[in-house]
């Protein structure tokens, strides 16, 4: 809301925190300042003093006033009876009076410079610039700095906020709605450095959070979480972060994950079907793994392998995982599984694991290719934007994977842009993101609740990373295609499209979800995207080796 | 033809056993014979026919019947590679039962083509390499992750 045009403020005294009445006192004093002859015409006819300049202002807050009484679920009637009412022709302040009533018949403090004074008071969301009811102007902003500049001088002067006061619609389903404006309200402040302000939100977001069932509730949380340790500042490392347990707890998550829902299913269908159309002559085939997790892709792989015309191409297959802890060798026990499985298909098999702290760490030669009798494809499903968090090392992987002359290379990650310099934006893009992960699995109400119970955490563990991270621990860089686009053809690589067979299995992957409908697979420049409703979620995309030709693939 | 059996029958009875003149055809005694017919049923009918006796169950666990109803309606036909690979995996019958059949319940007028046959094996390799391997590791959990295909789908 404008402040009215030409005005000046007086400055109000601090507001003793007592019942009704206050609001007249601080209109008295904001009203006397300017000239009383600017009155409208029409109006004063009838009575009311109402000045030209404001008008249209006031015509704004009779609106929130009709608003407000007609939800009449507060008792707003009996406030207002209580009220009193001074100079009610004066029609500006008097509704302003009933608005304040209304929203804080506790006290009519005026901007959020009072949040540090007395939190109690800090009660709704009026403080919350430019919220529901108002579009944010540029103004606030300034309003909202000075403000905030005006904390650390610790002066008062003006009632700058007092026409700021945004009406809280009472509204019970508009919780949802309020309750993302707290978390980007939140985060606003956090970016401007308002920490008070952001702590104050932070516990309102939790409290509405709390009510609110369903999907939105748990992002919420999530959300909340991380800005409470980002307003904190608590020490984001890996030993504090759950991550400090093990990769193994990622792991039985991420598996989690890959029963409850379709994207990791379709990221390894899709895939595989790519490595399939990219080797279909190649009599020995040498498979790099970027993040082997449980192995859960190779299966279907060795299988549409063995049931080639012409028998299976032998197949050999480099994990790579995170460093092993002392007595246990997952890695192998994972070739081992594997192995068991490729014998008892008919499908030459061999396994190598390596441990890699960092993707970057690894160089070509540990992966012994045979280029002149192998076929070496690698493969990456959501591993590369880790790598985004120590500058060069994306630059490092993807000269070790170019050195290794790969047919293929297929990648699949998240359709985000959350490695932002803005932590707005980011949070802002991650919200509108997870908002529509977690929706997606909550539509699929027939799984068990253990899987969706991880998945949940799983995806929680993101939001914590993106939020609450920074530095070399915020490892959750997802970018969109376009930028791995540009990444990708930068260092060297050509897209690769993938095909219609693709595209038919994983859309008859989505139909078979509960929820079916709500799951879309699009076509775009080659890459088969999944999304949920019309937000796409992840991306497969293929690439090639620039100026590699066809005769290269054996 | 009628009348003499029913004669010699009513004579067996009050005489001495005759041996019969007229050979029955006893569909049980040719198994191959039952095993053709059982290909040609749809699924319901053929759980049906597995019930009707012991020895029909046990002919009904036939592999190649249930290989019949899964690739029916698939065009062109699987290479003959893939009945070991799927054998290796647990067999037709359990095929069946895990992936095809719930597809056909969830999408009844799917075109079968080499896609989506090729996704259902996809689905029953998952699904074997998760009950062999990975359900222990998890916590002695069933593997789940054909659970989507079993519940009904939200039909709104």
């Amino acid at each position: 809301m404008k402040r009215g045009h030409g005005e000046t403020w007086g400055p109000v005294p601090p507001q003793p925190s007592t019942g009704s009445g206050e609001g007249p006192s601080m209109a008295d004093n904001k009203g006397k300042m300017a000239d009383d002859s600017n009155m409208d015409e029409l109006l004063a006819v009838l009575g009311y003093k109402v000045r030209s300049s404001e008008m249209a202002e006031v015509a704004q807050k009779l609106e929130q006033l009709e608003m407000v009484l007609s939800n009449d679920d507060v008792g707003g009637s009996t406030v207002l009876n209580d009220t009193v009412h001074y100079n009610p022709s004066d029609l500006s302040s008097w509704v302003e009076s009933m608005l304040s009533e209304l929203n804080n018949p506790a006290s009519s403090d005026l901007d959020p410079t009072r949040i540090c004074e007395d939190r109690s008071e800090y009660d709704d969301l009026r403080a919350i610039p430019g919220l529901s009811a108002f579009p944010k102007e540029e103004e606030e902003g300034v309003d909202e700095e000075a403000c905030s500049k005006r904390i650390r001088l610790g002066s008062w002067s003006d009632s700058a906020g007092e026409l700021t006061r945004p009406v809280v619609l009472v509204d019970s389903q508009e919780t949802g709605v309020r309750l993302v404006h707290a978390l980007v309200a939140c985060a606003e402040a956090i970016q401007r450095e308002d920490l008070n302000l952001a702590d104050a939100l932070v516990k309102r977001v939790g409290t509405l959070a709390a009510s609110q069932a369903g999907a939105m509730g748990k992002v919420a949380t999530y959300f909340a979480q991380g800005l409470a340790r980002r307003i904190y500042r608590r020490a984001y490392t890996t030993e504090t972060d759950i991550s400090g347990v093990g990769p193994s707890f990622e792991e039985v998550l991420q598996m989690h994950f890959y029963e409850s829902c379709p994207y990791l299913k379709f990221a390894h269908f899709t895939a595989n079907q790519a490595i399939l159309e990219a080797i279909t002559t190649a009599r020995r085939v040498h498979v790099i793994d970027l993040g082997l997790n449980q192995g859960m892709q190779w299966p279907a792989l060795m299988q549409a392998l063995a049931v080639r015309s012409g028998g299976p191409p032998s197949f050999r297959l480099t994990g790579i995982g995170p460093p092993q802890t002392e007595n246990s060798d997952s890695l192998q026990q994972l070739g081992w599984k594997l192995a068991q499985f490729a014998q008892a298909i008919g499908v030459e098999f061999e396994f190598k694991g390596l441990a890699a702290e960092s993707l970057s760490d690894l160089k070509p030669e540990m992966f012994e290719t045979r280029p002149e009798s192998e076929t070496v494809v690698v493969n990456s499903v959501f591993e590369l934007h880790r790598l985004l968090a120590s500058p060069g090392s994306i630059d490092k992987l993807l000269a070790t994977v170019k050195a290794v002359k790969p047919s293929i290379v297929t990648v699949v990650e998240q359709e985000a842009n959350h490695n932002g310099i803005v932590f707005l934006d980011r949070f802002n893009e991650a919200l509108h993101y997870y908002s529509s992960l977690f929706d997606s699995l909550e539509d699929s109400y027939s799984l068990p609740s253990q899987d969706r119970v991880m998945s949940e955490v799983y995806l929680g563990r993101q939001i914590l990373n993106v939020v609450a991270a920074e530095g070399s621990d915020r490892v959750e860089r997802h970018e969109t295609l376009a930028q791995w686009r540009i990444r990708m053809g930068s260092a060297g690589f050509d897209p690769v499209s993938l095909g219609s067979s693709a595209f038919k299995q994983a859309s008859m992957l989505l139909s078979l979800f509960a929820g079916g409908d709500g799951y879309r697979v699009e076509e775009k420049d080659g890459c088969l995207m999944l999304g949920w409703q019309t937000r796409p979620l992840i991306t497969t995309s293929a690439w090639k080796l620039a100026g590699a030709d066809e005769s290269r693939r054996r | 033809m009628s009348e003499k059996r029913i004669g010699m029958v009513e004579k067996s009875n009050n005489k001495r056993q005759r041996v019969k003149l007229v050979h029955e055809f006893s569909i049980n005694d040719h198994h191959d014979v039952l095993v053709e017919i059982l290909r040609r049923l749809d699924g319901p009918s053929l759980c049906s026919a597995a019930c009707v006796c012991r020895l029909w169950s046990a002919v009904a666990r036939n592999d190649s019947i249930w290989e019949e109803l899964c690739f029916r309606q698939v065009s062109p036909r699987p290479s003959l590679s893939l009945r070991s690979v799927v054998s290796a995996l647990g067999g037709y019958r359990c095929l069946y039962f895990l992936c095809i059949r719930p597809v056909l319940a969830r999408l009844p007028k799917i075109l079968w083509s080499r896609d989506q046959l090729q996704l259902s094996l996809s689905l029953y390799c998952v699904h074997y390499y998760e009950r062999l391997y990975v359900g222990a590791w998890l916590g002695d959990a069933p593997p789940s992750s054909l659970m989507f295909l079993r519940k009904p789908v939200n039909v709104v």
